[in-house]
């Protein structure tokens, strides 16, 4: 009885221990945690909300399971290198907003290849400023090869003095898989350090991230008029498609986020649902305009050859 | 061709330099000759000065053929004068240098011994005795004035020392009165060191040399730590260190360190040069080890003390500061950069990126204060260099295109917000730089761009160009 009892103990440390290293609650840890609350409640919450970057739109921290983890990795990808505006928007969006939920002075580090530099331009510090980061609480890093950046990463996020760091790559990289990131991710968290990790023309791929989103750009909101209405034809607030590719939900998730710059805040886009109409590919193609031949995006050829003509 | 430089062989058979190298086979067929290669002469004897950094901090070179060391305060470290010559020559003639070696209280005077005596320290009250005895070349005087002096039997330089100065002068130039004086010691005469020399520096001889990064790195450690003293003593932190290892062979290995804040803490320089060997991995070869280890201080800056509270915030600085200093010493300093607003209305000239390394918190501050920030939008991301685009169907005169080709690919512009102008600054373009009309504008895509049309529509004119300049979220 004895040795069943100590087998039974030694399979439940086990067991915990792995969902530690996974983490992931247990029924016994909930159960206690639970109790704890139960005595003091307002100092498991701050304690729980700690790790967690709340977007504050409720349907998204639910989903989020109550925000962006400041102690792990988050992914962003996007599928075009066309597309790397708004990915970096919404990455530096939430720096922005991580920086007014902890107003300490540690500053950002934003770790680049070349290649993305110039294809999509360096980030701009005048218009850092305007998005609600600092230009001198940014550092920007150009390692040349990936294994230096995977160097600086690893020691930016462990040194802790850094309130993110933001890893910009593109595409898969051979030598970047699921070894790397999942080191990452132990350091992001040993440290309690946020990682962002922002993957240009990338595809989905396994690694230790949390979430992962895909943004996509979307159509800008329009801007206010002091009465409330909008003023057409300008371009305001930068909205972003989201889609939460990976989470512990099943289901993939998908909304559009406003970014306001002046408040800093995030908020649900309201004319959410009728974007996107331009682009589905019209309803009737026909032939366009014949355009030069040594252009890339000349008209394809209409129809199909079904049978070829007798040569005879 | 002629002969540049003889071994003792051939000065043994009376051969000359600068005797032609025709007349010298003719007479000795059997002599071996090779070219004459400056630059690696030249790296000789760089390298045996490095080697002799290990004596005094002050080596300068003289021409190809010797090395003036200023020991002044140095030789009661190797047990004296005598003792210290004794050392040079003897560890020079271990590595196959045959070297003569003087030491007097001017330069001028040891050059003479070293070329025309035997060498040895003359003590100051042998000056002038040991001048007397020598011939008048000793004294680096021109071929003429040597020629001429020996024509009128002046042939020692103790003939010279009780003539007349005036009429030495009159008859031979200032020139031989400046080189007697400086022989003598009367005219003191400044080397030219070849590196200068650091604020602090501490060094380490070792018994057994060592090979091991780790062993030098915690001797590093412990060299740092008798360099505190000297930096506390003058308030400063080190800004440049720079790491000097002697080979056993006579290899000289420099490694150089920068730091973003003024150090003090031994664990962090010895850190800083764990970066930097691991950086120059490839061209450190410890071979059977180093044998004398120095630290320099290059350059030192005030140290500001700051005191720590309770709740130890203050460690995000110094990681910070640490974590700049580790990337600047592994990877370069250009790696790691941040950006400085510069006063100018023109976008790619508002911003500099300079290394993190050295950017100045008080400077910056006062730019935050002046820089341009304007009120409308910029975008997020910034090309360095505006990429021409293909604008069709722009309206005319100031209007945005409705759409336009950009790296090949056609965008179709919904909507669209500007002009904004932008006039060139002529203090710097001069007169005929261009003013540019900025849009914001969104394609079908959702996609912002910043594009700007540069030169006007006018009739009998050139047309415009258009340009990326920035995307925006």
């Amino acid at each position: 009885m004895a040795g069943n009892a100590t087998a039974q103990e030694k399979l439940f440390a086990l067991r915990e221990q792995i969902a530690r290293l996974e983490g992931k609650s247990l029924p016994g840890l909930t159960a206690a945690k639970r109790e704890e609350a139960a005595v003091h409640p307002e100092h498991e919450k701050a304690k729980s909300s700690q790790f967690r970057l709340a977007l504050g739109v409720p349907s998204m921290d639910l989903a989020l399971e109550g925000g962006l983890p400041l102690d792990g990795i988050t992914e962003i990808r996007s599928r075009l290198m066309g597309d790397a505006g708004a990915a970096s928007g919404f990455i530096l969006s939430l720096a922005a907003h991580l920086k007014i939920r902890q107003p300490d002075k540690a500053p950002v580090l934003w770790i680049s290849d070349v290649v993305s530099g110039q294809e999509a331009g360096l980030p701009y510090s005048v218009g850092l400023r305007q998005f609600g980061l600092s230009p001198q609480n940014i550092l920007y890093a150009s390692p040349r090869k990936l294994d230096d950046a995977l160097w600086l990463a690893e020691n930016a996020v462990a040194s802790g003095a850094f309130s993110a760091t933001i890893l910009e790559i593109r595409g898969n990289l051979r030598h970047f898989g699921l070894t790397e990131s999942r080191r990452l991710g132990l350091r992001a968290k040993a440290a309690q350090r946020p990682l962002f990790l922002l993957r240009h023309a990338g595809k989905e791929e396994a690694s230790s991230a949390s979430f992962r989103f895909l943004v996509e750009p979307a159509p800008a909101a329009g801007r206010r008029l002091p009465d409330g209405s909008l003023l057409g034809g300008s371009i305001g607030h930068s909205v972003f498609r989201l889609t939460l590719e990976k989470s512990r939900n099943p289901a993939p998730l998908s909304f559009l986020l406003e970014w306001n710059l002046h408040d800093r805040q995030f908020s649900l886009a309201r004319d959410a649902g009728e974007t996107f109409s331009s682009r589905k590919e019209p309803a009737h193609p026909g032939p366009r305009l014949p355009a030069p031949v040594d252009r890339q995006d000349r008209t394809p050829v209409v129809g199909t050859v079904v049978a070829l003509e007798r040569a005879s | 061709m002629r002969l540049t430089a003889l071994d003792e062989i051939c000065e043994g058979l009376g051969l000359k330099r600068g005797q032609g190298l025709a007349e010298a086979r003719a007479m000795f067929p059997n002599i071996d000759v090779a070219d004459e290669d400056g630059a690696a002469d030249r790296a000789l004897i760089e390298a045996i000065a490095d080697w002799c950094d290990r004596y005094t901090p002050l080596v300068a070179l003289d021409g190809g053929e010797g090395l003036f060391l200023d020991i002044t305060g140095c030789a009661h470290l190797f047990g004296g004068e005598e003792a210290l010559l004794k050392d040079v020559l003897a560890r020079l003639l271990q590595m196959g240098f045959d070297v003569k070696g003087a030491i007097s209280s001017s330069p001028g005077l040891s050059w003479a011994i070293c070329r025309f005596g035997r060498g040895g320290v003359i003590s100051g009250e042998r000056m002038e005795e040991a001048l007397i005895s020598l011939p008048v070349n000793a004294l680096r005087l021109e071929e003429e004035t040597v020629a001429s002096l020996c024509k009128l039997g002046l042939r020692r330089v103790g003939d010279l020392l009780h003539l007349p100065r005036a009429s030495l002068a009159r008859r031979f130039g200032t020139r031989l009165l400046l080189r007697l004086d400086q022989a003598r010691g009367a005219n003191e005469e400044a080397i030219s060191p070849r590196r200068p020399v650091a604020a602090l520096s501490a060094e380490r001889k070792l018994a057994e040399p060592i090979q091991a990064e780790d062993g030098i790195l915690q001797l590093t450690g412990q060299i740092a730590y008798s360099l505190k003293p000297g930096l506390e003593a003058r308030g400063a932190g080190g800004r440049v260190f720079e790491l000097v290892l002697f080979r056993v062979d006579g290899r000289v290995f420099r490694i150089t360190a920068g730091a973003s804040q003024p150090l003090r803490d031994p664990s962090r320089i010895s850190a800083l040069f764990s970066e930097r060997l691991n950086a120059v991995h490839d061209d450190f070869d410890a071979g059977f080890g180093f044998e004398l280890l120095r630290l320099n201080v290059l350059q030192y800056d005030a140290f500001e003390i700051s005191q720590d509270d309770f709740t130890g915030n203050g460690r995000g600085e110094i990681s910070l500061a640490d974590f700049v200093d580790r990337v600047s010493a592994r990877l370069g300093v250009d790696c790691l950069r941040i950006a400085e607003p510069k006063q100018s209305h023109l976008p790619e000239r508002a911003e500099v990126f300079v290394p993190a390394i050295m950017a100045r918190p008080v400077q910056r501050k006062v730019e935050e204060i002046f820089a341009f920030a304007p009120r409308s939008e910029r975008p997020l991301r910034l090309f360095r260099h505006p990429e021409p685009v293909e604008a069709f169907a722009a309206t005319v005169p100031d209007g945005p295109p409705q759409r336009f080709r950009w790296r090949r690919l056609v965008h179709e512009v919904v909507r669209a917000e500007g002009p904004e102008r932008i006039a060139p600054e002529w203090w710097l373009d001069g007169q005929d730089g261009e003013e540019r009309d900025y849009f914001r504008l969104e394609s079908n895509t959702g996609r912002r761009f910043w594009i700007f049309r540069q030169g006007h529509y006018d009739a009998g004119k050139v047309p415009p160009t258009w340009h990326m300049h920035g995307i925006f979220s």
